[in-house]
Order: structure tokens, then C-alpha cells, then sequence
């Protein structure tokens, strides 16, 4: 449910562009990409402290909403809305628009809480 | 694309031929910032005789190792900006363009620099341009309007014929997009069933810039210097670019300067209606502006996709990667925005 790459993944970027060395570019490509090296791992650390717990309400909404293998309930909601069965008004329509809010605040909290911030969010809220 | 001593040999030898110079000399290679679609090249030429007599500093740009869906060719690209540069459009002056992959290893063409600041956050957020910043909206309203009414020439005949329902095209092509990806994204296809169901009266097509936004520009004390970056143009709603042009993700975080992070909607409806430009209806931009999260959420998940099917270890494809999130937040905002009549 999380955008990727995943954290590690990020991590492991940032750790091989350091390695790499980024000393002889230039200073203003030196500098954006120390600070991208440094959100990689802003982001690394934010997902690894929320861990699966931050999004287990939302497995549990999905859960409520679709029966079977838990892995592909994203997936079939996906689906769902693809059909055009939650098109019009009605309160699964509802539940399922809350539970899409949900996550995107929880992958914002992650990725970018400064754009949370922005909008009037408290990024540390859940 | 070739080493640059190679590269260089090789253009030089390209640049004598197509200007008819008796000599070329190249140096001071530089790769310019952005462009995570195309790469772009500055250096400095020294020719002798033939069109380009004399000094000048010229910009290459080529394919990027990996192309995003929709991005036209170099080829393409080149007659676009001819043609923008014909209607008097401030583009950079195109010079010539080569499809042969013998020359430097990828198709390219070659243009006249331009000079003025192509970084978008730094015009939208540097107090240097807090009192510029009026005068270029109401440029950029009017340079859309110029660009709204190009005339399309035979020798753009690869747009094809205009679509008779540009909306139902585009929503066409992203769905096309989406199903490309391997993973589900529920708030990508509640955008596409909202734009299907909240489609208006077919807008008759025009050629539209496809990616005119801050960042896409270079501004200049004086004012707009060059719209850059027409890969992405076709036949569209004209709003379609407006939407674009507002769209939250392109106003690097001033949001509550709604016209390209620069300053209000109404100055730049206005600015691009006195210039021609079509009557702008509210409510079109309203729903241009969902497209054009859907789009970004899209382009970003294909940036993403780049670094991780296609090999290329960029930061800056990464990130991108994690950037849907904003899209989404916006597509649920502005869709609950309409619901509640506040479109």
C-alpha cells in the first residue's frame, strides 16, 4: 500500500550515492543531491519508526470491506472502484473514501510531512 | 550517448556540415539542471564561416536513457519549436536536429541558448522576484494564448487529426498508463471514474503545450525569456494546459498563489482572455485540475518505474517514486471539493 520504493530501499540508495562520492560535482548539483540523499533517509527513518502498525487500521477497514487473501484487498479495491460500483453515493462509497484518506495521510506523514503541514495537518497526528 | 571527446569530435563535425562552416570548435561541456525526460547539454562553439559565423553558445538536447509514455521525439520535438518560434512564441531559436544515431549515439538537436532562471522554486519562493512575479503571469497568460492559436502546419502533420472529444482521448491514454503498472492504485481509478462521469461538452481541440507550468519557462528581470520543454504537446482542450499550469503541483509550495505559484487564477484568466485567448470557464479548469493530478501521479509512478525496472540509480527518480501520495491528496480533496459544490 506504501508508494516504493520502500524504505530500505531508499536507505540503500543513499548509502551507494555516498559511497559513489558526490565531492566532485559541481556545488549546486553537489548540494541538491546531498539533500536528496538526506530525504531518502528522512523518509527510510519515518516509515521504519511507523512500521506495519500505522497501517493497520487501514488493513483492518480493508479487511471489513473484503473477504479472503489479505494481500490482494488493495487490489480489490482497486477493482471495485474500477467497475464503477462505488460511483454513486452510498456508505461503502463513503467507507472507502475515508479508508483512501486515511493512507494517503499515513504516506504523507511518511514521505513528505512538510506538504502535511503545509495543508493545516499536524504530520505527527494519526 | 557518446563520451565527450567523442561527442565532441563528432559534433563538430556534424555542426560544420549542417551550417556549411569551414571550421567548428567545441568546449566547455556542462549538463543543465533538470530534465529528468530529456537531457540537455550548454557548450560553447567557435565557427568559421557558414550560418552560425562567429561565437555562440548553443544547447543539445537528447533522449534520456529511458523515455516516458507520450514524450514526442527529438525529431518531433524540433518542428514543434520551430513552429512556436515561427508564430513569434519566445522559444530558443532551434537550429538543427539529427536522427542518426552514428552522430553522438541517441537523435538530438541543437538550439541558441537562451539565459534567465528555469528554477521554478527559486522564482516562485526567492524574495528577487516578489515584485517580477505579476509581470510574468500575465506574460505567461498571453504567451498560452499565443500558443493556443498556432497555426498547424504540414509539418506537423505527425499530431494527426484533432480529436473530436479531447477529454475522452486523454482519459484514453491514461488508462493506458495505469493498467501499465504492476501494483493497484484505488485513488488513481477513482480519479479516472470521476473524470469519465464529470466530462462536459467535447472543447474543440487546439495545439496545447502539454507541459506549460513554472519551471518550464526561463524568466528573466525583463520578463518570460523562452517557454521551454514541448515534448509533451498535442491536441488538447485548451484548459487542459490552464489546469496544468495550476495545478497545486507546479506551484512549489506557494499554494495560495494558485496561477503557477505567481499569483492569482483571475490575473491570468484575464491576462490570457485579452489576448485572445479562448473565454476560460472555471468549472473546465476545475476538472483539468484532477487531470492533471491523475497526470503527475501517473508520470510519477512511470519516473518511478525507471528506477525501479529500468536500472537507473537516481535519487531523484526515487523520490519521485514516493510523490503520488501528494497527488492523491489532492485528487480526494478537489473531487470532495466538487461534491460539495465548491468546484
Amino acid at each position: 500500500m506504501r508508494d516504493l520504493p520502500s524504505g530500505p530501499e531508499l536507505e540503500s540508495l543513499a548509502r551507494e550515492w555516498e559511497e559513489r562520492g558526490i565531492d566532485g560535482l559541481p556545488p549546486k548539483e553537489r548540494a541538491t543531491a546531498a539533500a536528496m540523499i538526506e530525504r531518502c533517509r528522512a523518509i527510510a527513518r519515518r516509515e521504519a519508526a511507523a512500521g506495519t502498525d500505522a497501517l493497520a487500521p487501514i488493513r483492518a477497514a480493508l479487511a471489513a470491506l473484503y473477504v479472503g487473501d489479505q494481500s490482494k484487498h488493495f487490489a480489490q479495491l482497486a477493482a471495485e472502484i474500477r467497475s464503477g460500483a462505488l460511483d454513486a453515493p452510498s456508505a461503502r462509497r463513503d467507507r472507502v473514501l475515508a479508508l483512501l484518506w486515511s493512507l494517503t495521510l499515513q504516506k504523507l506523514r511518511e514521505s513528505n510531512p512538510r506538504f502535511l503541514a503545509a495543508h493545516g495537518y499536524d504530520p505527527g497526528a494519526r | 550517448m557518446l563520451a565527450a571527446d567523442s561527442r565532441t569530435a563528432a559534433l563538430e563535425a556534424f555542426l560544420k556540415q549542417a551550417s556549411g562552416a569551414r571550421d567548428a570548435a567545441i568546449r566547455g561541456w556542462r549538463r543543465l539542471s533538470g530534465g529528468a525526460v530529456q537531457e540537455c547539454w550548454a557548450f560553447e562553439a567557435e565557427m568559421r564561416g557558414g550560418a552560425l559565423d562567429g561565437s555562440a553558445t548553443l544547447v543539445l538536447r537528447t533522449d534520456a536513457p529511458t523515455a516516458l509514455a507520450a514524450s514526442r521525439s527529438r525529431a518531433q520535438e524540433f518542428a514543434l519549436l520551430r513552429a512556436a518560434f515561427a508564430a513569434g512564441v519566445p522559444v530558443p531559436e532551434p537550429l538543427y536536429c539529427s536522427e542518426d544515431a552514428a552522430v553522438i549515439g541517441r537523435p538530438f538537436f541543437l538550439m541558441r541558448w537562451v539565459s534567465g532562471v528555469a528554477d521554478g522554486a527559486a522564482v516562485v519562493r526567492s524574495a528577487e522576484w516578489d515584485a517580477r512575479r505579476p509581470k510574468l503571469l500575465t506574460e505567461l497568460g498571453r504567451q498560452l494564448a499565443a500558443i493556443h492559436a498556432m497555426p498547424v502546419a504540414a509539418n506537423l502533420a505527425f499530431l494527426g487529426e484533432p480529436p473530436t472529444d479531447p477529454a475522452a482521448a486523454r482519459l484514453a491514454r491514461y488508462r493506458e498508463w495505469l493498467l501499465q503498472f504492476d501494483d493497484p492504485h484505488p485513488v488513481a481509478e477513482l480519479a479516472l471514474r470521476w473524470l469519465a462521469r464529470e466530462r462536459r461538452a467535447p472543447a474543440q481541440a487546439v495545439l496545447c503545450h502539454g507541459d506549460f507550468r513554472t519551471g518550464n519557462y526561463l524568466a528573466t528581470h525583463d520578463g518570460i525569456a523562452a517557454i521551454l520543454d514541448w515534448e509533451f504537446a498535442d491536441w488538447a482542450d485548451p484548459h487542459e494546459d490552464i489546469g496544468w499550469f495550476c495545478s497545486k503541483s507546479w506551484r512549489f509550495g506557494a499554494y495560495d498563489r494558485e496561477a503557477g505559484g505567481l499569483g492569482t487564477r483571475e490575473a491570468f484568466y484575464r491576462a490570457y482572455e485579452a489576448a485572445g485567448g479562448r473565454l476560460i470557464d472555471p468549472e473546465r479548469v476545475h476538472y483539468w485540475e484532477v487531470a492533471a493530478s491523475l497526470r503527475w501521479l501517473l508520470l510519477a509512478l512511470q519516473q518511478r518505474d525507471r528506477f525501479l525496472k529500468g536500472g537507473e540509480r537516481s535519487l531523484d527518480l526515487a523520490l519521485t517514486g514516493r510523490r503520488p501520495a501528494e497527488c492523491e491528496f489532492e485528487i480526494i480533496r478537489l473531487i470532495d471539493a466538487h461534491a460539495r459544490g465548491g468546484a
